[in-house]
């Protein structure tokens, strides 16, 4: 589903990742990898696959779209250290041209040299016109705000009461928000307002709610 | 036992002092107790079975030849309910004194103090009496072995409460290494009158000890007598509503005429509104009048409580919360609101009035909407016949097990042979595999069952060949987890000025703004704020209709209610008229065969028309909710595999609703093949995935299996990197572990208990021999209102997603 917004040509992948095409960058937000680790070492037997899941995803979008930088909105990484810190920046690794931006989430609690170790470039927010990206979404905001940490979704409803949650992009007059990308994620119901263009994401296509 | 000797005689000759006889049960208990055997004592509340039980255990100790002055625990009194407790220990102590026993009696429950827990942890009492939760907390302390050897008996009181629900396999757990602990242990279970009492036995002492155990039934019965309360106009009487309220001032005679009513209704909401609704109607009654049930305060429960025992209160409006417990002598009549869905709970409510030697029970039936007085003429039948309904015991609940393991594991650890031949004799487990087993301790070891997960997850080791926990905080999480009730997110309601009222769920308090008002607790309260977990409030002086509501499932007809009342229908269509509540009911018999018809004993009853809301396809097999559900599920399935339709299932007691937004040829499509038990489970389960019962079952099932933390008692949730909600979890099995034994018991669990799979079988079969009859009314019939009224969806469709999406509408509200 491509859209225009602010002039830019953004491409809403049903991956729960935004293709920005002039800048051949990929934006995802809350990947919360090492998430299921962190479940797991403390004794909650959370099925491990999921880990895998995020990383094919992942580097399958990179490779699929010719990507030159991603930029993640925050929460890339879900908890104190485990191993998946490493084998995420082994993956980082096997992309050598393409640059890796975080902007910090409130889940991004690693200490600070273990990020200056790694690919990545960190920010607070990254002002990248014309856009203002953020983990948070923020009140004051040179630019277009693009951000994540609300995971959201939708609830619609149908004749005869049928109920349907969907995850959700979705974007006001100043500020857009993704769905969360991890595999291991859930999602919170917002309630959006009038004028707000809501895009739906389902198993393999993203839908505009009009 | 002989009456000569020892304590025996001290019994008797107390019994006689008190001028009381010991009733056939009792000496048979006695006697059974101090041959050894083990067995189920069937007698109900005040017939003196606590004595039948403590004493027999008394006598057999005695003449067992152990010394009382050894310390150590002797017996163990396992009560579900904490309000008996302290009956119980005032029984035993005056038994006990009688008897010139210095044991010392001792409770231990959610409620006791960790000072007197820590007591009676290093110097034991001689008897214990506790909740099941209590038994395994024990069990995941260190040194909890030493602290059980010497037990001589275990009584589990109410056991047919605690079979039909995941407590009683904790029993079965714990009893299971009681045994083995101390071999020839005394186990009783005291139990009401169940349909499977047989069973009940079974399921207390595992299939093999189950066939030496006794079963000693008192021949002590009650009359029940069993009134209507009649609206005056049928015709104009709801026909879907759910309260009863119009008919409140019909009630005011009968709490008149009583030293003191409990009138039940069957949700805390409606028990809200009838308290409110009584005092409208008499402001005078304010202060004789009180309300009970589960979520407000325990402390404003045991004021009640203390009112009613004392005949301080001319009525009490309560739920299923004073279903169990203390005898309140003073209470003379009870007033069911609205069906008690079981013959069980209504001859359980029924019994608690009436309590003087020989007098009769008096209930009255309030209907909530017309159609509900019928019930009232089933249960006259199905009381008179003892026609009482079986508890189902659950079978291979692998959470309660996986967190049994893990409470051994914490404490002394466990050697996984000898756990397994334990575990394997209860009835419960008594079909699990070696590899089903293997699955499980794989589960702990690695974090899954299948051996690929060799990462940093970390529970169990197995050190020296025992399993332990090694890691002192998954230890203190678990301990902090056991148990197996899992309740909603509750949110406390405290005055501003202090004192604690109750508590709603989260859900209800996230709905309201500061300075909203609701009735709770038979008040109307202003919110003030919600801090730290807590809503506080003041007293307001609006006037509100808004009441805390509760998620709590609504219970189905049973299938002995169910029977009974399609038979009064059949009769009825056959010109029996065998009650006044079938009689009166006259005008809506009429009505239904204008509008419809009434079906017969060989028809089935098939009813079709269109109206703004959409397509509406009734059918009515009368066999509770659940199996509507199930069956609806089943026929929305199989209709949908030919057509490319969404429908939405909706259904009451009596029948259910497919509801689409397109039209169908009813004559056409619906044929005796799509109730056939052919692919029955498959297309089931099929439907289930789509209309996420099991996703719901799954909640409980992750929280007693220690995949979600509840957090600690009382305090902010803590840990929130580890938290994750129930519906992802399910998502993340489905997707990637589908053959855990977690995820595979979600639906076992939907079938046997929420779409009562056995009922829907007879259901379907009975179908098959009966003529399927079209009707086409021009609106809702009687039959047809009430299902419409009381509408709870479920989804089911086979049509794309995108093709739904584009014909639903954005809802802008949560």
């Amino acid at each position: 589903m491509v859209i225009n917004l602010q002039h830019q040509t953004f491409d809403l992948l049903p991956e729960k990742a935004i293709l920005w095409k002039e800048k051949s960058s990929l934006l995802v937000a809350d990947l919360h990898i090492g998430k299921t680790t962190h479940f797991r070492k403390s004794g909650i037997g959370i099925p491990p696959d999921m880990e895998r899941q995020n990383y094919e995803n992942l580097s399958t979008l990179i490779l699929n779209h010719e990507v030159d930088r991603v930029i993640f909105l925050g929460d890339l990484f879900h908890s104190v250290h485990n191993a998946q810190w490493e084998v995420l920046n082994n993956m980082l690794d096997m992309f050598p041209e393409v640059t890796f931006d975080l902007v910090m989430g409130n889940h991004d609690i690693l200490p600070y040299k273990m990020y200056l170790s790694s690919r990545l470039k960190i920010y607070d927010i990254l002002d990248e016109p014309p856009f203002t990206l953020s983990h948070f979404p923020l009140a004051n905001h040179a630019h277009y705000n693009i951000c994540g940490h609300l995971h959201p979704a939708v609830v619609l409803k149908g004749t005869g009461k049928q109920r349907l949650k969907l995850p959700c992009f979705i974007f006001s007059e100043r500020q857009g928000v993704l769905p969360s990308f991890g595999a291991f994620t859930g999602n919170a119901v917002i309630r959006p307002n009038n004028g707000d263009r809501v895009y739906v994401v389902t198993q393999d296509r993203v839908i505009s709610l009009k | 036992m002989n009456a000569t000797d020892g304590i025996g005689k001290q019994i008797f000759d107390w019994f006689d002092a008190q001028n009381w006889t010991p009733y056939p049960f009792q000496t048979q208990t006695w006697e059974a107790c101090v041959k050894g055997k083990c067995g189920i004592v069937n007698a109900p509340t005040g017939s003196g079975k606590t004595f039948a039980l403590f004493l027999g255990l008394l006598s057999a100790f005695h003449q067992s030849g152990h010394s009382p002055q050894k310390s150590g625990l002797k017996v163990i009194w396992i009560s579900p309910i904490r309000a008996l407790a302290k009956e119980i220990k005032i029984s035993m102590e005056r038994a006990l004194n009688a008897l010139d026993l210095s044991w010392q009696v001792a409770i231990r429950s959610g409620d006791t103090s960790t000072s007197a827990r820590k007591k009676q942890w290093s110097s034991p009492p001689d008897i214990l009496i506790t909740t099941p939760e209590s038994v395994h907390i024990l069990m995941s302390k260190k040194g909890y072995a030493k602290y059980f050897i010497g037990l001589f008996g275990i009584v589990i009181d109410e056991w047919h409460e605690l079979m039909g629900s995941k407590r009683g396999v904790q029993v079965e757990l714990a009893l299971s290494r009681l045994k083995s602990l101390n071999p020839g242990l005394l186990i009783w279970g005291i139990s009401a009158t169940i349909g499977n009492l047989h069973e009940a036995l079974d399921v207390l002492l595992g299939p093999k000890g189950g066939r030496d155990g006794l079963l000693v039934t008192s021949d002590i019965r009650k009359e029940i007598a069993v009134h209507s309360i009649f609206p005056d106009n049928v015709e104009k009487y709801s026909w879907g509503g759910h309260l009863g309220i119009a008919l409140a001032d019909k009630i005011m005679p009968i709490i008149e005429g009583s030293a003191s009513t409990l009138i039940f209704t069957n949700t805390r909401g409606q028990c809200e509104i009838w308290y409110q609704k009584i005092l409208d109607l008499r402001p005078d009654l304010a202060g004789v009048i009180a309300m009970h049930h589960g979520s407000i305060s325990r402390e404003l429960r045991d004021w009640v409580e203390e009112a009613l025992y004392d005949g301080r209160l001319k009525a009490v409006v309560c739920t299923s919360s004073l279903d169990l417990g203390v005898d309140f002598r003073p209470v003379e009549t009870i007033i069911q609101i609205g069906s008690p869905k079981s013959v069980a709970r209504f001859v359980q409510r029924a019994g608690r009035s009436g309590h003087q030697p020989e007098a009769r029970s008096e209930i009255f039936f309030l209907p909530t909407h017309a159609l509900e007085l019928v019930e009232a003429a089933a249960l006259r039948r199905a009381v008179s016949s003892g026609n009482i309904e079986l508890r189902t015991p659950y079978l291979r609940s692998w959470d309660v097990l996986i967190q049994y393991l893990m409470t051994l594991a914490v404490s002394d650890g466990f050697d996984a042979d000898q756990i397994y031949e334990e575990v394997k004799s209860t009835f419960c487990y008594s079909s699990m595999t070696r590899s089903e087993w293997k699955n499980l301790l794989n589960f702990l070891l690695h974090g899954s069952q299948s051996l690929k997960a060799y990462d940093e997850y970390k529970k169990v080791v197995i050190d020296n060949a025992i399993y332990r926990t090694t890691d002192r905080r998954i230890a203190q999480r678990h301990r902090m987890s056991i148990g197996t009730i899992v309740s909603e997110a509750m949110i406390n309601v405290r005055f501003l000025s202090g004192g604690r009222i109750g508590a709603v769920e989260e859900w209800f308090a996230s709905h309201l703004e500061p300075g909203d008002s609701f009735w709770f607790a038979g008040r109307p309260l202003e919110l003030v704020m919600i801090k730290d977990m807590t809503m506080l409030v003041r007293k307001s002086k609006k006037v509100t209709r808004r009441i805390p509501s509760y998620l709590g499932g609504r219970l189905p007809l049973s299938s002995e209610m169910s029977e009974v009342l399609r038979e009064k229908i059949y009769n009825y269509t056959q010109g029996k008229i065998e009650d006044a509540e079938v009689e009166r009911l006259k005008p809506l018999w009429t009505m239904q065969n204008t509008l419809s018809i009434l079906p017969r004993e060989d028809e089935f009853l098939i009813e079709y028309f269109e109206s703004k809301e959409g397509y509406h396809l009734l059918m009515y097999p009368f066999e509770g909710r659940f199996v509507h559900e199930g069956m609806g599920a089943l026929l929305a399935k199989r209709i949908t595999n030919k057509l490319s339709i969404t429908f939405s299932i909706a259904m009451n007691d009596y029948g259910f609703e497919l509801l689409s937004d397109k039209p169908i040829d009813v004559e056409n499509i619906i044929n005796k093949d799509l109730f056939s038990m052919k692919n029955l489970i498959t297309d089931i389960q099929g439907s289930i995935n789509a209309t996420e019962l099991a996703r719901r079952k799954f909640r409980d099932i992750a929280r007693i299996s220690g995949l979600i933390f509840q957090g600690y008692p009382g305090k902010i949730k803590k840990q929130r990197h580890l938290q994750a909600s129930s519906s992802l979890l399910f998502d993340v099995f489905r997707d990637y572990e589908p053959n855990s034994l977690l995820f595979l018991q979600t639906f076992d669990e939907v079938m046997t208990f929420q779409l009562e799979e056995a009922r829907l079988r007879n259901a379907l079969n009975r179908i098959q021999g009966q003529y399927l009859l079209f009707a086409y009314p021009s609106k809702p019939t009687p039959l047809a209102f009430p299902i419409i009224v009381d509408r709870m969806r479920e989804k089911m469709t086979s049509e794309k997603l995108e093709d739904r999406i584009r014909k639903m509408t954005l809802d802008f509200t949560k």
